[in-house]
């Protein structure tokens, strides 16, 4: 329409009415098209759209968009090796070649933003097939026929795009011209590198410096002498986010080293579920085969780890699952005696004459950190109903307890969530103060996110309180070690205070693995108050993926625990508890309940084995307050089961039988608990809306130092009963041990 | 199958008829009314009853309308133990990180809670008591209308996961890599 007032007005342009005309239509094109834009799912988009013809589909876009998102606008896929969404542009792959109308030669639509009305795209014309068939004969000259033996056979883009798109003939003569070959790289325990099946899209090295800001991958050598690798020979990669190259490499050219040859992906069932080994709640794909975990892959949601996923919580469920399970329950006849193998029967016995014949006051129960807010309403109610109130959350016992929020500060859900969300870490964040945390290894998603804004300009001031010299990926101003800043800032004498004021969204970002000292910080009260009279946004960056449900069901933080040195007898209930130093009361019969016999399982006087996140349904709450849910992938290993079923037979042997059979009728008590609980969504978010009363008086102390547990990667790797049970994950230790002696790094 | 056509009796009786009128007019298919040309064969008018005629003409005409939800379990032979405890989830797939494609996630597929699997000893394949787990991830609907209708059909309880689609506009170019002012130029390519 527009091009034809173009052409009427170059015919009539000086007539007057005509002008009017013109007017008139170029008003009626400007409604129209916004009319359009309403429908479309931009809608905040500035209003003037440029028109594209993608197989003479019109779609609108902005300018600058290119021709590669416009088509997908429009429904219409084009081949691609070395774009990818979440990556810069590359442009060196070639495979998305188009034609574009009154354009001699066809054009990387990747690269070419759309910068005129009406282009033409052709990505179905005869020059357009000619040009991916020469692309793809060109990349296949130097491909190995590897695809029986190479682990991406069956999921692997160039495999599908040269059926799709090649030629059906070759005109390779190997004979006369061998393949190249190319030597592979040692790249660590995690990524496998066959260097000949390498297209050099870079997605791996773009990866790498973007996204991970690991600059070790890179390229050396031009044409067909072009080479990725770490430029020096047997570099192991210093990244927590390293196992996404596997995922972003088109080919078999980088593939998971602990998967290698285990399975083929067209047996591989998948399970939606999400990710526990740390707080984030990354959307995870489970994949088994015949009942057997082979792999877990991230699944892509903007909101939470868009689709990136940590290592740790890619590697160390699939064989740490495998290894030191409790399948059998235990029994431990007298106190002097070994723990002995016993039917179910026998240890639900022991439990329910316990549960009976205890002074209810002198009951606990603790919760580790991958229990699921079914068990934990579960075992409330039984507690509750035999008398005791004593349910806690467990709180490690390295770890300094006065930067977790305690009972009373629990009424609220902003007192205790990451409220900030961690998309909205991209919304315009004018001032990041992060306080006694090493985000990079608390939450590795989170600190990605950060990252990203930050590249991106997003991000321009950020200022750690906490650990010096800690590699976050992102320059950051370091303002001291101890509350001593934080008494400052709230005093308002420090030299941050302007900024702080100024800001328009400051975001506080306060870390729970503090490692404790002599005396108590009081960190979470201080930086309670700071942000209360700063206006600050306040967030916990919680270090377990059950806090929150722990929290949001009033469990108490087992800091709050009262033990005394009586004889009286007197019951502790473990639910996957681990920790060293954890104080067990005289006389105390210990029921561990959970699924990895890692150190409180040997102190135990029964062992009722219990399910991991794979084996079972269960809501988990992410540090944002976001509810998802684990599904079973495979069933529990030989005679464990599901643990809030476990907690219900338990309740029927001590003569208090809970009102519930099935897992809709507990989730239907959770609703009536706390009814959010049960809303699982992992797109929506719902933000607690009431405000907590601020703090205005903090009382003083003497300066602590806020020093995070985990200080580098080499912490990083074993952090919980699950990866400590990981053969890959010590692997991972030794090897980035290995690494950063040879850089002569310090850990 | 038998009960099915007891189920759907109006739908089959017409069908059958129609199929026997399209039986009389071999020479023209397209038109499906007797023509003049099938004079010859007896007309089954004349060999009927009257009343059974009109019976039958009745019949044709009219359409029993059930209006409860249609549910076949009781009679598709399934067990009721695979019928009342499974919980079907309704979702649309996510995409395949390990690939680029797109076109296998526009579709929503049902999938069943996850049952028992064991190796068989006696070959070491893999044995399950699960025949529905099969269908799960390979039955396709186009709308989650549909995937509802056909779990409401088999008796099974049933779960919707809406997607929420959150994605913010992309903006790139290829100028970035280029631009010293921005932190995302990197120089290690």
């Amino acid at each position: 329409m527009l091009r034809f007032v173009a052409a009427s007005c170059k015919r009539t342009a000086n007539n007057p009415s005509c002008v009017v005309w013109l007017k008139e239509c170029r008003r009626h094109a400007r409604t129209s098209g916004s009319k359009q834009q309403q429908t479309s799912a931009a809608q905040e988009t500035k209003p003037k759209l440029l028109e594209v013809f993608i197989d003479e589909k019109k779609v609108l876009v902005e300018p600058g968009t290119t021709i590669l998102e416009a088509a997908a606008m429009a429904g219409v896929e084009i081949p691609r090796f070395c774009y990818h969404e979440r990556l810069s542009v590359a442009g060196n792959c070639r495979m998305c070649l188009v034609e574009v109308e009154k354009s001699i030669k066809p054009v990387a639509s990747c690269a070419m933003p759309i910068m005129m009305n009406g282009m033409k795209v052709k990505t179905n014309s005869p020059m357009t097939k000619q040009a991916r068939e020469g692309v793809m004969e060109f990349l296949l000259m130097n491909h190995p026929l590897d695809c029986p033996i190479c682990d991406q056979g069956g999921e692997c883009d160039l495999q599908d795009q040269s059926m799709a798109f090649g030629s059906d003939r070759s005109r390779l003569q190997v004979e006369l011209d061998p393949k190249r070959a190319v030597e592979d790289k040692n790249i660590g325990p995690l990524v496998k590198t066959i260097m000949t099946r390498c297209i050099h899209c870079t997605r791996c090295v773009r990866f790498m410096n973007e996204i991970a800001g690991c600059e070790d991958l890179g390229t050396t050598g031009r044409g067909s002498d072009m080479q990725i690798g770490t430029y020096l020979e047997n570099t192991a990669l210093l990244s927590e986010l390293s196992g996404n190259i596997v995922d972003l490499c088109p080919v078999g050219a980088l593939t998971s080293k602990p998967y290698a040859f285990t399975a083929r992906p067209w047996e591989l069932r998948r399970v939606d579920s999400v990710d526990v080994l740390d707080a984030v709640g990354s959307n995870i794909s489970v994949c088994t085969r015949s009942g057997d975990l082979m792999r877990i892959l991230p699944r892509e949601n903007d909101a939470v780890n868009e689709e990136w996923l940590a290592d740790k919580s890619r590697h160390a469920p699939v064989d740490g699952l495998k290894a030191q399970r409790l399948t059998v329950p235990l029994l431990r006849p007298s106190k002097s005696s070994q723990l002995q193998m016993c039917d179910w029967e026998d240890a639900l016995l022991a439990v329910g004459r316990a549960l009976n014949g205890i002074q209810p006051s002198r009951m606990e129960a603790i919760v580790g950190p991958f229990v699921d807010a079914e068990t934990m309403v579960v075992l409330k109610d039984l507690f509750n109903t035999i008398g005791s109130e004593n349910v806690y959350l467990h709180v490690d016992s390295d770890l300094d307890k006065s930067c977790f929020p305690s009972s009373k500060d629990l009424d609220f859900q902003k007192n205790y969530l990451f409220n900030t969300s961690i998309a909205g870490l991209e919304d315009g964040v004018d001032l990041l103060l992060l306080i006694g945390t090493n985000i990079r290894f608390e939450a590795p998603l989170v600190n990605a996110r950060i990252r990203k804004a930050w590249r991106n300009n997003l991000i321009n001031d950020i200022a750690v309180i906490g650990e010096n010299g800690l590699d976050l990926l992102y320059d950051y101003e370091y303002l001291g070690d101890s509350t001593k800043v934080l008494a400052d800032i709230v005093a308002g004498k420090h030299k941050i205070v302007d900024r702080l004021k100024k800001a328009q969204k400051a975001v506080v970002i306060l870390g729970q693995q503090i490692l404790k000292k002599d005396s108590d910080s009081n960190a979470y009260e201080m930086v309670r108050a700071l942000c209360d009279k700063y206006g600050a946004e306040f967030n916990l960056l919680h270090a377990n993926a059950s806090t929150v449900a722990a929290f949001d069901l009033g469990l108490k933080p087992s800091s709050e625990r009262k033990t005394d040195n009586s004889d009286e007898q007197s019951l502790l209930w473990l639910i996957g508890v681990d920790d060293e130093n954890l104080t067990i009361p005289n006389n105390s019969f210990v029921i561990y309940q959970g699924h990895t016999g890692d150190i409180c399982a040997n102190t135990a006087d029964v062992i009722l084995p219990g399910s991991a996140f794979t084996e079972k349904q269960g809501t988990m709450i992410s540090m944002e307050g976001r509810v998802q849910q684990t599904l079973a992938a495979i069933t529990p290993p030989n005679m464990a089961r599901e643990d809030w079923k476990i907690v219900r037979a338990c309740s029927e042997l001590a003569n208090y039988p809970l009102p519930y059979d099935t897992l809709l009728e507990v989730r239907e008590r959770m609703q009536q608990l706390a009814p959010h609980l049960t809303r699982h969504s992992n797109r929506k978010l719902e933000k607690p809306s009431l405000r907590p009363p601020p703090i205005s008086s903090v009382s003083a102390q003497s300066p602590v130092s806020l020093l995070p547990r985990m200080k580098s990667l080499v912490d990083y790797w074993q952090t919980d009963a699950i990866s400590r049970c990981s053969p890959t994950m010590s692997k991972c230790v030794l090897s980035t041990k290995k690494e950063f002696d040879k850089r002569g790094i310090k850990y | 199958m038998m009960a099915n056509r007891l189920l759907f009796a109006p739908f089959v009786l017409r069908r059958s008829f129609s199929l026997s009128s399209a039986a009389l007019n071999k020479k023209n298919d397209s038109q499906l009314v007797p023509t003049k040309g099938v004079a010859d064969l007896k007309d089954p008018r004349t060999v009927l009853e009257a009343d059974e005629m009109k019976r039958k003409e009745l019949l044709r005409n009219s359409v029993i309308e059930v209006n409860e939800p249609m549910n076949i379990s009781p009679i598709i032979g399934i067990p009721d133990e695979h019928i009342e405890t499974r919980r079907v989830r309704i979702f649309k797939p996510s995409k395949n990180t390990m690939q680029s494609g797109t076109n296998n996630i526009n579709l929503w597929v049902i999938q069943f809670e996850c049952r028992e699997r064991w190796e068989n000893p006696l070959m070491g394949w893999t044995s399950s008591g699960d025949s529905l787990s099969n269908i799960d991830g390979w039955l396709r609907f186009k709308t989650k209308e549909d995937a509802m209708h056909f779990c409401e059909k088999n008796g099974w309880q049933y779960s919707v996961e809406e997607p929420e689609v959150t994605k913010r506009p992309i903006k790139k170019s290829y100028a970035d890599n280029f631009s010293w002012n921005k932190r995302t130029r990197v120089g290690s390519k």
